[in-house]
């Protein structure tokens, strides 16, 4: 049996390993993403208005403000800790989900830590303990078997029912050969170790010869337990296993083993089917990107594409400082997005003109030229630098070199349309004739 | 060869064996705890009634500076010179609007002696909510808009209303969690006077 | 009118205990078992007050009688009928009075099912625990959380309403009732632990006689907190359905104590072995629920549930002392005599298995107890700062702690008592972690990533395969049962059905829903993803692979509640309506999610914020929504229905034999010669060894 089986747990264990390890990413591991160091420091941060929820969870605008700070604070290259730590300064050590591991807090992460570690060397003490001491005495009788005909008595009688308790077992078919004599011969011992059985003192305590109703196994248990054995209180305990027979006959259980391998075959063949039944069918209604599980892996310009829309939704429901934050994340992870810094730049632009402050729209004035020099064919550029220079310096002629080139990146009809009046002021100022792709307003 | 002249000597009983108490050591151990635990339970308030203690208190206050709800900008500078009681509020929040005449009266008082400057700022709601219910509060200081959530975050707000007492030199002296009276205002500029702020 | 029935009904209850409490005192003083018989009529005058006064409650719910007060603060004249009679449950002393009518309950059915032995000074003591805990329920009702008081002042026209989370869905009508019946019923094992000890009869099987009482109690605190987990997944809005919130962890820690007894008792029964550890753990359990019930009543600690009202914790701060202590003392007494005389006979064996359970199942209801207690303990002792404990944290023990449960589960069923080896084991669990192993390995193939998710698949499959080998193995163990006993190879087959019935199988049934569940949980938390979008009307996106489109907008109003709903196509297929809803006349709203539940995953959808409608420049608004997609969120539910469907298999008797004839021996119980010619495979002996009484039952003492 052992051969049959040895090397099948073989194959399972490496199957295992190479499965998991695959599986688990460590092969193909990379220093986790902002997104991901994000989204892991969020599950950790209490939501400041809910109860009980992180802020990766809550949709609260406090929540939203969270977030959009850890972000930040990733951005400019702080560490976990630190980021944790900035917020306890302003909500309080409680707004962390985690106890601090420093100080009372300590406690919670030792003690359950301890009390495992209790647990499991008392138990390998217990074991090892018993193993030293040889197992031939109850552990009731470890230091001399009592002398209280009660005590005496119950340990009598656990002993016959876990003879034949073991008999039964090995019937059935669940304890094997060895384990069986082994039991056998350790319960003898024992009961032989508690003394013999003082004839008067046997009254309500008498050993009954087995268990009533199973003729066979007390005929058994009875003789070799009690008749043999405490006749004769000159035989050692140690001769027992040259008088210990098995009480069954052995022959009849290798039979049974034969029908396992067919049972392994039969597992194996059906899942080997399914296998091949159920790639095909979960990998046929994917997306791109998506993985069996349905979990979308979008690629990384999928990503951008996905953050870009969210924040042009945003600005369009006129949350002017929320689409700032969208698209300044977005830059933060792309530096180099050239419509992320049109937008932001643009944005800034209206924010400062509608708190008056110079030092935005000066920022704004140089990312819409950065942005310019990044991707001279981006319309959207051309049309807010334009505006710009109009409206902010008064410069027509330039507003007018600028709206030029937006008109010669084709930009769609709609647009055009939406910034025919600005277009008109800037040429009707700097007094050159208004293109015709401009509609009359 | 045993000598039969020589009766045996008679049988010594076994000593009994030393009986341990695990059980009961046991036993006491789990009790001394449980008691311990008791006794901690029994004794803590239930927590409606506690304040969250904020880390600010003692230490420099955040900059108070933004857009108000009327679109204008202010801001206060590092040190201000004065008292300042900033006010988180929204305008669903039932304690705020109990509040709301408080701050009134208290602003009243102190516009004319100058030595206290009333800030509202808003939380968890919209700007424009919280103009119409200033305006109909009658309050004429400034209201920041917040509308990020930033100031929030860096005072810490969990909840409003939420009051802070800055004072002059730019500290925070005193946070309050529950709608305040103009007294208990004047009670806690009073004792920051003379604690030497 | 009244409340001076719910009055009455609720002196009736407590007279009844004390007056029990006397009786019984008086006949276990005396020793007189006339005098004991007479004190378990008591019990179903605790059943009748309990009766009573519920039936008042309701009727002043039912036809909003706002006299009392209890009734204005939690109902209203538009509050459905349904909610109405949920009313009687939804606040602190409407709950006091359900315990208190549950219990009575209990306490008549156990006094019914031992009334043949009421003259046993055990039983009496029994009941004497009961009817303690009895008084002091219903006492309770007399002083601190009396439902019936009334209102000050002029009786109000109209009442406020209940809690708004509370009217949302309707499995509020079933969540509270399956708790405490679960709850509650952990009283009846405590009682018995405590008669067992105090009358030093602790070699009888009153652990195994009260077992079916506990199994049904285990079930229904299971049904309870997995219902509790469904409703808060509909309900609360942020897509989880377990916060490890206190309330919670309150109703989690009796059930994990008493699902590590129920295992460790079937110990006992056989060999008689784990005395202490099956008495401590009773013990544990039912302390257990009274601090929770502490937790959750006394305002100690704020979350969803909380019904905060201050003078009632320390009354039940005291009782718990005075359980535990009792409790704690009486083992501690009798802890010398309650050692067994032998030890497990090897660690791999199901007596070693079975006390590896208890140690992982005390082990994590420690740190749950800790997790949930230290807050408290901090703020003490550090005037008043607090720390934070939550769901990362409990999180962080619970995997490795269910991971080794899962492989527990797998290895334990095929574990033969006494003792095994490591090549009996592997020959029996070949297939089980053949098919565990091919599980991994597909997931892997398909996509799947992450260790632990993949490993709580695998070892859930192999727990399930083992399970699974117990099930075919005992199915044909009956069939061939049947076919000694003579019947014809067809109907023998179908006597196959024995084999899913009876304590062990239908144990079976219970680990395949725990792994379902456990798989699930896996899924949907490993797999999660959250997003919002920003929609305009019309306007359609895709997330996570599935396809929202923002169709349009209705109103929905009826007498209680008024909401305004977006309309969303999920998929082209589905519409769900999330909604911001508001009761009564109240101005606080709730939102009200919308889920789209398939085999694969969830699609969570709530309105996060609608626009205002002041919004200038003309571009279309744009609304925006939170959604969360959770794979296999499904399999929680279907396993909770497998878990509550196992625990009634395993509540029907099995094949009934004698205790002590030999595993083989057929249904008939006359016990054959052993014959070689029958296949008689690896059987399952758990079944025998179930009923198979401990060291010493029915010799004389």
């Amino acid at each position: 049996m052992r051969s049959r089986h040895f090397p099948l747990w073989t194959l399972l264990g490496v199957a295992l390993v190479v499965a998991l390890v695959v599986g688990s990413g460590l092969l193909s591991s990379s220093p986790p993403t902002a997104a991901q160091r994000a989204s892991a420091i969020e599950s950790v941060i209490r939501c400041p208005t809910c109860e009980d929820l992180s802020v990766a969870e809550s949709s609260a605008p406090t929540a939203v403000t969270v977030r959009a700070t850890v972000r930040q604070l990733i951005a400019e290259g702080r560490s976990d800790q630190q980021i944790e730590d900035y917020l306890s300064a302003r909500y309080g050590s409680s707004i962390v989900l985690d106890p601090p591991a420093s100080g009372w807090s300590l406690l919670v992460w030792v003690l359950p830590v301890a009390a495992g570690v209790i647990a499991a060397g008392l138990v390998v003490a217990v074991v090892a303990r018993r193993r030293r001491r040889g197992t031939d005495v109850l552990d009731a009788d470890v230091r001399g078997p009592s002398t209280d005909p009660v005590a005496l008595a119950e340990r009598r009688r656990f002993l016959t029912q876990s003879l034949s308790d073991a008999d039964a077992e090995y019937l059935a078919g669940d304890l094997s050969d060895a384990d069986y004599l082994s039991l056998r011969q350790r319960d003898l011992a024992r009961l032989a170790a508690l003394g013999p059985v003082a004839t008067s003192a046997d009254g309500p305590g008498a050993v009954t010869a087995g268990t009533p109703g199973s003729s066979e196994l007390s005929a058994v248990s009875g003789a070799t337990a009690t008749g043999t054995l405490l006749d004769d209180p000159d035989r050692v305990a140690g001769d027992v296993d040259a008088r210990v027979e098995p009480s069954v006959d052995l022959t009849d259980r290798a039979r049974r083993r034969g029908r396992n391998k067919w049972f392994l075959v039969a597992a194996v063949g059906c899942f080997a089917a399914a296998l091949a039944l159920a790639v095909p069918v979960f990998s046929s209604h994917r997306l791109p990107g998506q993985s069996a599980t349905g979990s979308i892996d979008l690629s990384p310009s999928q990503q951008v594409q996905r953050s870009l829309d969210q924040a042009a939704a945003v600005e369009n429901q006129d949350q002017l400082g929320e689409a700032a934050q969208l698209y300044q994340s977005i830059l933060d992870a792309n530096p180099d997005n050239e419509v992320a810094l049109a937008q932001l730049g643009w944005l800034e632009y209206r924010i400062g003109q509608q708190g008056a402050s110079t030092t935005l729209l000066n920022d704004a004035r140089a990312k819409l030229n950065q942005a310019a020099v990044l991707n001279p064919g981006d319309y959207a550029v051309h049309l807010y630098l334009g505006t710009l220079l109009l409206q902010l310096d008064g410069n027509a002629a330039e507003a007018v070199a600028q709206f030029t080139q937006f008109l010669a990146d084709r930009p769609p009809a709609s647009v055009v349309a939406q910034a025919a009046s600005v277009l008109r002021q800037a040429y009707l100022a700097a007094g050159r004739p208004i293109p015709s792709q401009i509609p009359t307003v | 060869m045993t000598d039969l002249a020589t009766p045996p000597a008679p049988p010594v009983p076994p000593s009994p064996p030393p009986t341990r108490h695990t059980a009961r050591w046991a036993g006491l151990l789990i009790l001394v705890v449980a008691a311990g635990l008791i006794a901690v339970l029994a004794t803590r308030p239930p927590a409606t009634v506690s304040e969250v203690q904020n880390p600010l208190v003692g230490h420099a206050s955040p900059r108070i500076s933004g857009t108000t709800v009327d679109g204008s900008t202010f801001s206060l500078p590092a040190v201000p010179g004065k008292f300042v009681v900033v006010n988180f509020f929204a305008s669903w929040c039932i304690p705020c609007q109990s509040e709301g005449p408080n701050l009134v009266q208290f602003n009243f008082e102190h516009q004319q002696s100058g030595d206290a400057q009333l800030v509202s700022v808003v939380f968890d709601d919209s700007a424009s909510n919280a103009r119409d219910y200033q305006a109909k509060l009658g309050a004429t200081w400034p209201t920041l808009a917040d509308s990020g959530g930033d100031l929030a975050l860096a005072f810490g707000v969990r909840e409003s209303p939420s009051t802070f007492l800055i004072a002059p030199d730019g500290r925070v002296v005193a946070y309050i969690v529950a709608p305040v009276t103009a007294a208990d205002l004047d009670q806690l500029i009073a004792r920051a006077k003379a604690t030497g702020a | 009118m009244n409340g001076t029935l719910g009055h009455i009904g609720v002196l009736l209850g407590f007279a009844g205990a004390v007056v029990g409490i006397v009786v019984l005192g008086v006949g276990l003083a005396r020793g007189r078992t006339n005098t004991l018989r007479g004190g378990q009529v008591y019990a179903p005058v605790i059943l009748l007050g309990g009766l009573v006064a519920v039936v008042a409650m309701e009727h002043a719910l039912i036809t909003h009688d706002f006299s009392l007060s209890y009734v204005a603060q939690n109902n209203s004249r538009e509050t459905p009928w349904l909610y109405s009679i949920t009313g009687l449950w939804s606040a602190l002393a409407g709950s006091i009075l359900l315990w208190g009518v549950v219990l009575g309950g209990y306490a008549t059915a156990m006094v019914w099912r031992f009334r043949k032995r009421a003259g046993d000074e055990l039983v009496g003591w029994a009941t004497l625990v009961v009817y303690v805990v009895s008084a002091f329920f219903f006492g309770l009702m007399l002083g601190p959380a009396d439902p019936f008081t009334h209102v000050v002042g002029a009786i109000p026209a109209d009442g406020t309403g209940p809690n708004s989370l509370l009217q949302d869905n309707p499995l509020v009508l079933i969540h509270p009732p399956m708790l405490y019946l679960g709850l509650v019923g952990f009283t009846l094992p405590f009682a018995f632990a405590i008669a067992s000890l105090i009358t030093g009869r602790l070699d009888e099987d009153w652990q195994g006689e009260t077992r079916r009482w506990t199994l049904f109690a285990w079930a229904f605190l299971s049904m309870g907190i997995l219902l509790g987990a469904w409703w808060s997944y509909q309900v609360l809005g942020w897509g989880g359905f377990w916060g490890w919130d206190p309330v919670e962890n309150a109703a989690l820690l009796p059930w994990l104590v008493g699902t590590a007894y129920l295992h460790s008792v079937m110990v006992q029964q056989r060999r008689g072995l784990l005395r202490i550890w099956n008495l401590s753990l009773v013990v544990a359990a039912f302390s257990l629920t009274i601090l929770g019930t502490f937790l959750t009543r006394s305002g100690v600690l704020e979350s969803v549930h909380s019904f905060s009202e201050s003078t009632i914790g320390p009354l039940l701060l005291g009782f718990f002392g005075l359980v535990l202590f009792t409790g704690v003392g009486l083992i501690a007494w009798r802890g010398d005599r309650l050692r067994s005389a032998g030890g497990i006979d090897s660690p791999i064996s199901r007596e070693g298995a079975f006390l590896a359970n208890n140690l992982l199942f005390v082990g994590f209801a420690f740190v749950v107890l800790l997790g949930t207690v230290f807050p408290l303990l901090y703020e003490a002792l550090n005037n008043g700062t607090q720390v934070g404990i939550g769901a990362p944290y409990f999180n962080r023990f619970f995997v490795p702690v269910g991971l080794a449960l899962l492989f527990l589960m797998a290895v334990a069923p095929a574990l033969p008592w006494r003792k095994s080896s490591v090549e009996v084991m592997r020959g029996r669990l070949a297939v089980p972690a053949a098919i565990g192993v091919l599980v991994v390995v597909v997931c892997v193939l398909a996509g799947v990533h992450g260790i632990e998710p993949l490993l709580a698949f695998g070892l859930g499959a192999f727990a399930a395969a083992s399970a699974g080998r117990s099930l075919v193995l005992s199915v044909r163990g009956s069939v061939r049962a049947a076919r000694v006993g003579g019947a014809s190879t067809g109907r023998a087959a179908l006597s196959g059905w024995r084999g899913f019935v009876g304590r062990a199988n239908g144990g079976m049934v219970v680990h395949i829903g725990v792994v379902v569940v456990a798989i699930g949980l896996a899924a949907a938390t490993s797999y999660l993803q959250r997003g919002t979008l920003h929609l305009a009307k019309g306007q359609s996106t895709t997330f996570a692979g599935h396809t929202v489109e923002f169709v349009g907008t209705r109103v929905v109003t009826s007498p209680s509640r008024s909401s305004f709903q977006a309309v969303l196509r999920v998929d082209g297929r589905g519409m769900f309506y999330p909604a911001v809803t508001q009761f009564g006349a109240g101005t606080s709203t709730v939102g009200t999610p919308a889920i789209d539940s398939g085999w694969r995953d969830d699609v969570y959808l709530t309105i996060n914020n609608i626009p205002q409608s002041s919004s200038g420049s003309g571009t279309t608004t744009v609304w925006t929504f939170g959604v969360v997609e959770q794979p296999l969120v499904m399999w929680l539910w279907i396993g909770a229905g497998l878990i509550g469907f196992g625990s009634i298999l395993s509540a029907i008797p099995g094949r009934r034999r004698r205790p002590t004839d030999p595993v083989s021996a057929p249904v008939s119980g006359v016990a054959p010669p052993p014959d070689p010619e029958l296949d008689r495979d690896t059987g399952s002996p758990d079944d025998a060894s179930d009923d198979r009484l401990p060291v010493g039952a029915g010799d004389a003492p």
